[in-house]
């Protein structure tokens, strides 16, 4: 069902192009002619965050946290296999997919640990890596109290998927 | 010693205000470290402590992931460090190539949209809405808030990003401070608003789940709380800043 979701929309907004008599092609080109400095521009703020993330787990430092941090999450309600990815997912997109294929096979897509991985991916984001790349090409300097909230925002979130996917 | 004093210096340096300046002076002076939890465990956990004390940012951040990171590294096994930084440099070159591609067909489809007049009406339908969560005017600014919004809401995060970026730069007062709404866009994008979350449901159908679609339920109920509460949280937390500030006048 959700496969149909995104090619409908894409028909209907070429049916409405017509219907509006808009140049398709010419914008779309227009467009997509942004992608690559666009790129350009935000590759080393994906870099540099990347370094670092490779750096904290190449250290051990990740791991170590895993096992520091797991009997508080047990006691939240957060199973201690989802340490490790409840803790890498504010950083990296492509890692916390990795970690959540590692779930899924080991644990099988329909059991409770996995159901809760899937939650948790779902409704979380890249914080660091978001503030990072969206603010890229602006002057902030200064985030205040956003990031200290978005991860608590997160962590709740964490912590209500595990509980819903247990009645659920 | 030499690392006891550059601790302090980097505290002073980058992290602390006159108030937690001088508890933590105090505090640490008590108490005896050692290097390792000096740099892997204080500096992390101390920027999270302080953070609604001390205005954070983005380099304070990198630089304790970096330092600690580094610091253990030239103990446990230094000749990893180059080759493990060069080896996630190429990884997010990859990652770009990747997300070049991607961006052609969204910012391709996104012109379309805009051009069609769609974003327009897009925006007319949640203004009120951004209106208030915003409090922003400026009717640019709304579509483009209001078109990374839906594309969160969608679950393509990465037609999100370049809105995002440019809704970021038209809110941008080049202070080099975050305003409300900054933080505001910011938050809800790290709730991500997610009412199909299309790759996760992707990932279990291949891993062979009898029902791959049943965490849409749970996702959306969970999404749609912690936005809720990152609202509310932005909310209270900016009246409090206002309130701090006319007695600071006063």
């Amino acid at each position: 069902m959700s496969a149909y979701i995104l090619p409908v929309l894409f028909i209907l907004l070429f049916a409405y192009c017509i219907y509006k008599r808009i140049n398709t092609y010419d914008h779309f080109v227009k467009g997509a002619k942004g992608a690559i400095k666009l790129v350009v521009d935000i590759f080393p703020f994906i870099a540099s965050i990347m370094i670092a993330v490779a750096l904290l787990r190449v250290s051990g430092i990740t791991t170590w946290l895993t096992e520091v941090l797991s009997p508080i999450f047990n006691a939240l309600g957060i199973p201690p296999e989802l340490t490790e990815l409840v803790l890498l997912r504010p950083f990296t997109g492509s890692g916390s997919y990795a970690l959540l294929e590692d779930v899924l096979t080991t644990y099988g897509a329909d059991s409770y640990i996995a159901r809760c991985a899937c939650v948790i991916m779902g409704c979380s984001e890249t914080i660091f890596y978001v503030a990072t790349v969206y603010l890229s090409q602006t002057k902030v300097k200064k985030l205040f109290y956003a990031i200290p909230v978005a991860l608590l925002c997160s962590l709740v979130g964490t912590i209500l998927a595990c509980l819903l996917c247990k009645v659920m | 010693m030499l690392i006891k004093k550059f601790k302090f210096f980097f505290f002073k340096k980058f992290f602390l205000n006159q108030k937690t300046k001088s508890f933590i002076l105090k505090s640490s002076l008590n108490k005896n470290y050692s290097i390792i939890s000096a740099c892997s465990l204080k500096l992390p956990f101390m920027s999270f402590f302080c953070a609604f004390g001390i205005k954070i940012s983005m380099n304070i951040f990198w630089l304790v992931m970096m330092l600690a990171s580094m610091l253990v590294l030239l103990i446990i096994n230094p000749s990893a460090m180059l080759s493990e930084m060069i080896g996630a440099s190429t990884g997010a070159l990859e990652l770009c190539i990747e997300l070049c591609a991607v961006y052609v067909v969204w910012l391709g489809f996104i012109e379309l949209i805009d051009a069609s007049g769609l974003s327009n009406k897009l925006a007319k339908f949640l203004r009120p809405a951004i209106k208030k969560i915003f409090k922003v005017d400026n009717e640019e600014t709304q579509k483009l808030i209001a078109l990374n919004i839906s594309a969160n809401m969608l679950g393509v995060g990465n037609a999100a990003t370049p809105m995002g970026i440019r809704a970021m730069q038209a809110l941008d007062d080049k202070s080099g401070k975050a305003n409300f709404a900054i933080i505001m866009l910011i938050v809800i994008n790290a709730t991500s608003i997610q009412l199909l979350p299309t790759t996760v449901i992707g990932l279990r159908a291949s891993a062979g789940s009898a029902n791959p679609a049943d965490i849409i339920l749970p996702t959306v109920i969970v999404t749609i709380t912690t936005t809720v509460m990152g609202i509310l949280l932005v909310h209270g937390i900016e009246r409090l800043r206002q309130k701090l500030k006319g007695r600071k006048k006063k």
